[in-house]
């Protein structure tokens, strides 16, 4: 019973939005709706689609490549001796507590120039300073916890470390990378700052910046805003239930060790 | 040898882009803030530190400071004091529960500010309606603690998450051997468990103190910093000088010394983390 | 892995279409405008009707946010960056200077000769679109500040400070719970908009050598009324937060007494079920003296996306052409209350019947002042903003604030 203010508070303005996305837009000046609609879904049209589309694009770009080039970085540090190894652990640490806003400036003019502001591969690669740090965090702590003798072993038999890497280490990882892959898409889905700084054009907008910026040809459509945020929360309202395991040791992770 | 050198490709993308995306710009937002420069007129000059004077005598910007401190201590001492109770909740157990805790740290900053602008709507919100006394955003000694709000509901999850895993690693059998003394609940609790805790709690601090201290989504969708930048933190200052200002030399000033202030405190709490291990 | 990357990559910077040939089929304009309040049907069928006469163009129109803050926010990343998925776009009257000088518009001299404009349009709404002798938007639809007042509770319009307070405070005594003096003091442009209208009505200028100038007295003076109408329970402490559509729906419910907003009101007031129709008066605003104070000058101007290639200019030209028509004049002041920026519509026997209060504006419109006309107003309007709002809101003093904002404003404009 002790739970249950917990998820009142937690969950309460979450169904209130549920709940105010299916309200008729002249009946929002009334406590409650008389009656309950879909128009607020049906008004939100294609550009709305286009968002979740773009979110959907980018995440996925941001986690391919973080894991791609995060899973060797990561076994790299944890299993191999090489120099700038520290460098690249702490670094990567480091970059991680930066304050996004330090980079937007320089970031703008350097997409600017490479002709890649305004796309949705500029925003990529931006992505990489939030997301490639926690992949390798998450990757480096597993590939400590697996046994050095395994990656002694694959030498013996011959393995050169890239072998190793590839035959014996990667296929054990998928834990971990599934761990990552998670977590970073759910960061890329949410970002913000870098999406409304380096998009302009309206259909190349992601789900936070639609959302931060939605308008109507009428004031504050708050029924269409409610019913875009609950298509903005589905995906994830599904991974957190799916996946809660894998988040809550993805989180945690480091927490407990060391 | 060869096996060092292979090491070292190996790794070699995930630097490249590291240096590439975070390090370079850091240099060059530093380099940035030497600068007048206004992009739409193409005016670009090297001044010196010109911006860094102005910048110290420049009363928005410790107001701007001022609130992101103040936003930072309050939210997150907030979250850890609702988060410890609803850690020992989710101990017991439950994955509906913790997958029904975990929903608002998933959903975008940018949605979550939204859903309780709509609660704080100065006309129809249901939280107007509860309590008409309170203007939630239009007041400047409301706003920021709105703001502060809509923080701790998002983050409180992941502040138990942390904790949570801290309480696992605690010996059960240590708070047995306690209560078999006839060692009451809260002292256990105090003497027992909060000590075993520390790392945990102190982990917790330093992961949001960085995060709190960068906000910017959230206040951006709520105020955009207003009213009378009350809710205007660092981060949102910077935006607005660069991108509405147009300003990117005393923007990066700005971001720069956002930047400084947040490897201050990260480095303050490594300190003390280093101590406890 | 890597592969299936790359081609990702490429996928998503292949969005970005070639821009060298005219694609065969129709001619695809884009039109980027904020929302006109009120039913947008009208608006919509004038776009179908400048389609059917002119096949092969189609004319796609993009929202704007409301905010127009973030509105120019969207504009300046998108021209600074050289966007060309947008044609025709409404600028405010404020950043034409700005955008023509950081040549983002078109040079529409040759479609709109100077002349013919001077001729047909109200002279300061020209002077506001023209650069070095050259036409870089077209006027669509002025907006000057206004005072609103119900005539079943004053007897007639203000025209001092002094008045507006007296008439205010009788009716409030009459009615309790009614407020007196309505206007838009959240941190926004538009806060700006009153805080200078209060200026100019304490005889203020906001230029001084060609730049901008707010720590004088008159400024200290019109700040000051304005923070006082809170203190003392003049203005509802709610107008702290208000943009228009707060203080027009108080206004509407029979809230208030005063109402300071722009022209889109009255038909929204006039509107069948509004509960005040019918009991509604307008007039300029207030003075110290009692001279009608001016109302700031906004409104919206069409410009030609410079970035625009020649194909599309031409058709975006014809749309401009078509939306500042005087038949689109007309029906704008009829359907949206928008006043006009061409002289001869304000003679219109349809506007006059229609809207007899747009012909009675034009006084109004005539006196109506820019704001500093200067390119560094829009970038230093962000500051000024968040100054004012913190002098209105009572954190420090008018005096305090505004030399606050000079020092924000004199460090942009140091050259």
């Amino acid at each position: 019973m002790k739970r249950l203010p917990v998820l009142v508070f937690f969950l309460g303005p979450l169904a209130w939005q549920v709940l105010t996305s299916f309200w008729p837009e002249p009946e929002l000046t009334r406590a409650l709706p008389h009656a309950l609609t879909v128009a607020n879904y049906a008004g939100l049209g294609t550009t709305f689609a286009r968002a979740v589309l773009n979110s959907l694009l980018v995440a996925a770009g941001t986690t391919a490549l973080c894991l791609a080039v995060g899973a060797s970085a990561a076994f790299a540090v944890a299993k191999l001796e090489f120099r700038g190894r520290s460098l690249l652990f702490g670094g990567a640490l480091a970059i991680s507590m930066f304050p996004p806003i330090a980079t937007v400036s320089p970031l703008y003019l350097v997409l600017r120039a490479a002709g890649l502001r305004d796309t949705l591969a500029g925003l990529i690669l931006p992505y990489a300073t939030f997301a490639l740090p926690l992949t390798l965090w998450l990757l480096t702590s597993f590939f400590r916890d697996l046994p050095d003798e395994l990656y002694r072993a694959a030498r013996v038999d011959g393995c050169t470390p890239w072998q190793a890497f590839v035959h014996v280490f990667l296929p054990l990882s998928w834990p971990a990378l599934a761990t990552s892959a998670i977590l970073v898409f759910i960061f890329s889905w949410n970002e913000l700052l870098y999406a409304l700084s380096f998009i302009s054009t309206p259909s190349k907008r992601t789900i936070p910046v639609a959302i931060a910026l939605f308008a109507g040809e009428h004031v504050e459509p708050w029924g269409q805003i409610a019913a875009a945020s609950v298509v903005a929360t589905v995906p994830l309202a599904f991974l957190t239930l799916f996946f809660q395991r894998r988040i809550v040791a993805g989180l945690t992770a480091g927490a407990v060790k060391e | 040898m060869k096996a060092r050198s292979q090491a070292a490709l190996l790794a070699a993308p995930a630097m490249a882009i590291l240096a590439g995306v975070a390090v370079l710009p850091v240099l060059a937002a530093i380099w940035l803030s030497l600068h007048r420069s206004i992009l739409v007129f193409h005016e670009e000059r090297f001044i010196g530190i010109a911006n860094f004077r102005f910048l110290f005598s420049d009363g928005r910007f410790w107001s701007a400071l001022g609130t992101t401190a103040y936003f930072t201590a309050v939210a997150v001492a907030a979250e850890l004091l609702i988060g410890l109770p609803v850690a020992m909740l989710l101990q017991r157990g439950g994955g509906f529960f913790r997958a029904a805790i975990l929903l608002p740290w998933a959903i975008p900053t940018a949605v979550s500010a939204r859903m309780w602008a709509w609660l704080f709507n100065a006309d129809y919100g249901l939280l107007h309606r509860l309590l008409p006394g309170v203007d939630w955003l239009g007041s400047p000694r409301t706003a920021l603690h709105a703001a502060i709000l809509v923080d701790v509901w998002k983050t409180t999850p992941f502040v138990a998450l942390i904790l949570l895993a801290g309480l696992s690693a605690i010996p059960g059998d240590v708070v047995k051997a306690a209560r078999v003394d006839g060692a009451r609940p809260a002292r256990i609790f105090f003497s027992i468990t909060l000590p075993l805790l520390r790392p945990a709690i102190l982990l917790a601090l330093l992961f949001r103190s960085l995060d709190a201290f960068r906000v910017f989504d959230a206040i951006y969708v709520l105020t955009e910093g207003g009213p009378a930048n009350a809710t205007e933190t660092l981060s949102i200052y910077a935006y607005k000088t660069l991108l509405r200002s147009g300003d990117f030399g005393y923007g990066s000033a700005l971001s720069v010394a956002t930047f400084a202030c947040v490897l201050g405190i990260g480095l303050v709490f490594l300190r003390f983390l280093g101590r406890e291990r | 892995m890597k592969r299936h990357l790359l081609v990702l990559v490429a996928c998503l910077a292949c969005a970005r279409q070639g821009r060298e040939a005219q694609p065969p089929g129709p001619v695809t304009i884009v039109l980027e405008h904020q929302p006109l309040w009120g039913d947008p049907a009208a608006f919509h069928a004038s776009l179908e009707r400048f389609q059917q006469e002119n096949p092969g163009v189609v004319v796609r129109t993009q929202t704007l946010p409301n905010a127009s803050d973030v509105a120019r926010e969207m504009f300046l990343t998108a021209l600074e960056g050289g966007a060309d998925d947008f044609d025709v776009f409404a600028i405010d009257v404020v950043w034409a200077p700005e955008f023509a000088r950081a040549g983002w518009l078109a040079d529409l001299t040759s479609a709109f000769p100077p002349e013919r404009l001077r001729a047909q349009y109200l002279a300061s709404t020209i002077e506001a679109v023209t650069l070095d002798g050259k036409i870089y938007a077209v006027p669509w639809f002025l907006d000057v500040g206004l005072l609103y007042y119900r005539t079943d509770l004053v007897p007639r319009a203000p025209k001092t400070y002094a008045e507006l307070q007296s008439f205010a405070r009788a009716a409030m005594a009459r009615n309790p719970g009614l407020a007196g003096y309505l206007w838009q003091g959240r941190q926004y442009e538009g806060l700006n908009c009153n805080v200078f209208e209060a200026i100019w009505g304490h005889d203020g200028d906001l230029l001084r050598d060609g730049r901008i100038a707010l720590d004088t007295d008159a400024a200290r003076a019109g700040l000051g009324f304005l923070r006082e109408a809170i203190a003392s329970g003049l203005s509802p402490r709610s107008v702290v937060a208000s943009a228009e559509e707060e203080t027009r729906r108080a206004f509407q419910d029979g809230r208030a007494v005063f109402l300071r907003n722009w022209p889109y009101v009255w038909a929204e007031v006039q509107k069948p079920g509004s509960p005040v129709r019918g009991k509604v008066g307008f007039a300029p605003l207030p003075s110290e003296t009692g001279a009608p104070g001016p109302g700031t000058l906004g409104g919206w101007q069409l410009a030609v996306n410079a970035h625009s290639p020649p194909w599309r200019r031409r058709a975006a030209e014809k749309l401009v052409a078509f939306l500042t028509s005087g038949e689109a004049a007309v029906e704008l002041a009829l359907r949206y209350s928008r006043i006009p920026a061409r002289r001869a519509v304000y003679d219109d026997p349809r506007v006059r019947e229609g809207a007899p209060f747009i012909a009675a504006l034009l006084p109004v419109a005539l006196a109506a002042r820019p704001r500093p006309v200067t390119p560094y107003y829009a970038l230093a309007s962000d500051s000024i903003q968040g100054e004012l709002s913190g002098a209105v809101a009572g954190l420090r003093s008018p005096a305090d604030a505004l030399s606050r904002a000079q020092r924000i404003v004199d460090h942009l404009e140091s050259r």
